[in-house]
């Protein structure tokens, strides 16, 4: 078999949400030499964009987009874990995920934790019903290129302001992006957020244009 | 000034219903717990207590907005209904009370497994505290004011309470498995609005959360799977008009009142008035509560004139003809300005009246 087969059965696999699959071809791609920032490019993140695209064409919705996520998740494993050198395959950054106080969802999170770390992301999730202070600490701590702020209810909005503004009177310079279907344009802008997002997918995009 | 209730129970539903004789557009607003505790100073606990204080809290609020709708924020398939879900499987863990804001559930706590949606027990909501007192609060609330109570029920809101991220892979994985799990359901939906019946009586409208029928969420043909064809069957069970909402950002409107009889819907997107305007052609009978007054916007943001040009825009496009309430969507969060709240009264007076004067 052919190295362009082999990464189209696998992006194949990432874009049908197949982690099994995935898996199957990660490792025949490994098997036939093939570099393993190719076959990140060329399948599983090629995989991921295509799913997007599919997803902003309303072709695909949440499920699919979820299945890849978990696709891309069970492939990017079996790839570190095949790596001699760590430098093979650079973390493009830390960031810094949690669903604000008072707030326990976390769909739209989880998604976008799963998308983000087939990319090449070291994600830091905090879970939900996260205390302002909490989000400092840690940001203290591991100084991220990115905080998420996540949400679902309408309440959600205030909390999110008290958050970056203790963050940002602590003098914490990441790149602050809130998440869910609550925001707005208007609202982002009112409690000071770099960017805001509706749902995941919106998310992973912007995040990547914020870094 | 006492509030007039009469008037507005004829403003709203003569609206829904097409009536010709309504004086001005109705003014509908979710005020949760949240806005409940902020107005009256209580904590969600105390509102709890006793369904006395809880419909005096409520009317309390409802009145202090000036709006012509009231209703019970806890009778909804939402947190409360995976509060009757914990208790009646021993699972009170997953869920988190706080002081002033409605409890919530950690999704898919209830249901993580397979084994754990086979053997749900479905909640008898006759025994359930908060259950009991929501609906005995909802009866004070049609005695005192005349403002008949509607019933809000949910399939996929409470799906997601249960069963968390795991219910869109089941989409996808196990299908059957997740219609197992919106049967049950579907059943303890029944148990409420038997409970409903007996305690406040037969309710004029049927207020369906339908939050799977959003393009974020699931594509359509899905949302009919998990939820339509529950909807329908409520429908054939409980014969009274059903009303859809959907406080996504892309829901799918004109494609369900295609498939399901509701007599209105509420939302708050798209936000273009263009599509509200349409709507309102292609579906004259189907009242709109809503339209484009988004609480995360000019309510929010905005100050009181921003309030009432959109109270303004929404009135001059939709209300002629009638079917059309004026209704910021969802629910009113703790940081909005009361004044913004308060324009929104402010502005139907002034241009609401009917008949409508466009100039």
């Amino acid at each position: 078999m052919k190295e362009e087969e082999s990464l189209e059965k696998l992006k194949n696999a990432i874009l049908g949400g197949d982690s099994l699959k995935a898996i199957d071809w990660v490792n025949e791609s490994i098997n036939m030499g093939i570099p393993v920032k190719e076959i990140l490019n060329k399948a599983i993140l090629k995989g991921a964009e295509e799913a997007g695209n599919l997803y902003e064409n309303d072709e695909y919705f949440l499920p699919d987009l979820l299945m890849t996520g978990d696709a891309i998740t069970a492939a990017t494993e079996i790839l570190k874990n095949s790596l001699n050198e760590k430098s093979e395959l650079e973390s493009k950054g830390t960031i810094l995920i949690g669903t604000v106080e008072g707030d326990i969802h976390d769909i739209g999170k989880t998604l976008v934790i799963s998308l983000l770390k087939g990319q090449g992301f070291n994600v830091i999730d905090l879970g939900s019903d996260v205390p302002p202070e909490e989000f400092l600490r840690k940001a203290k701590e591991i100084n991220p290129i990115l905080i998420g702020l996540s949400g679902l209810m309408t309440m959600s909005i205030s909390k999110m302001l008290e958050t970056i503004k203790l963050l940002k009177s602590e003098n914490i310079t990441s790149r602050i992006i809130v998440g869910g279907g609550i925001l707005s344009k208007e609202s982002c802008e009112m409690i000071g957020a770099d960017d805001f997002a509706k749902d995941g997918w919106e998310g992973v995009k912007k995040i990547n244009n914020l870094i | 000034m006492v509030k007039d209730w009469v008037a507005s129970v004829n403003r709203i539903f003569r609206t829904i219903s097409g009536s010709k004789r309504v004086d001005k557009v109705p003014f509908l607003a979710f005020a949760g717990e949240q806005m409940i505790c902020r107005v009256t100073g209580k904590t969600v606990k105390e509102l709890y207590s006793s369904p006395k204080i809880y419909a005096n809290a409520i009317i309390t609020t409802f009145e202090f907005l000036n709006a012509d709708s009231i209703n019970v924020p806890s009778a909804y398939a939402g947190p409360s209904e995976a509060l009757a879900f914990a208790e009646a499987n021993n699972k009170l863990d997953a869920i988190k009370w706080f002081d002033y804001q409605p409890l919530m559930c950690k999704q898919g706590e209830i249901c993580k497994s397979e084994e754990d949606i086979e053997t749900l027990e479905i909640p008898n909501h006759s025994k359930n505290d908060l259950w009991k007192t929501s609906l005995l609060a909802a009866k004070m609330i049609n005695e005192k004011t005349k403002f008949p109570q509607v019933i809000s029920l949910s399939i996929w809101s409470v799906v997601q309470e249960l069963r968390g991220i795991e219910a869109y892979r089941d989409i996808r994985r196990n299908p059957d498995l997740l219609l197992k799990l919106c049967e049950k359901i579907y059943e303890s939906q029944m148990d409420i609005y038997e409970n409903w019946l007996e305690i406040v009586g037969m309710p004029p409208n049927v207020f369906i959360a339908g939050y799977s029928f959003n393009r974020h969420m699931m594509s359509f043909q899905d949302s009919m799977r998990y939820e339509g064809q529950f909807i329908k069957r409520m429908m054939n069970k409980i014969k009274v008009p059903f009303m859809l909402h959907n406080c996504g950002t892309s829901p799918y409107f004109t494609e369900v009142v295609k498939e399901i009889d509701f007599i209105a819907v509420n939302g708050s997107h798209p936000l273009d008035i263009g599509y509200w305007i349409d709507f309102k052609k292609k579906f004259p009978k189907i009242a709109i509560i809503g339209a484009n007054i988004d609480v995360s916007r000019e309510m929010l943001t905005g100050n009181p004139s921003d309030v009432e040009k959109k109270v303004k825009e929404n009135i001059l496009n939709l209300a002629l003809g009638g079917r059309y309430i004026c209704c910021p969507v969802c629910s009113l969060p703790w940081g909005v300005p009361i004044p913004n709240i308060l324009a929104i009264p402010k502005a139907i007076e002034k241009y609401g009246h009917y008949p409508i004067k466009i100039n």
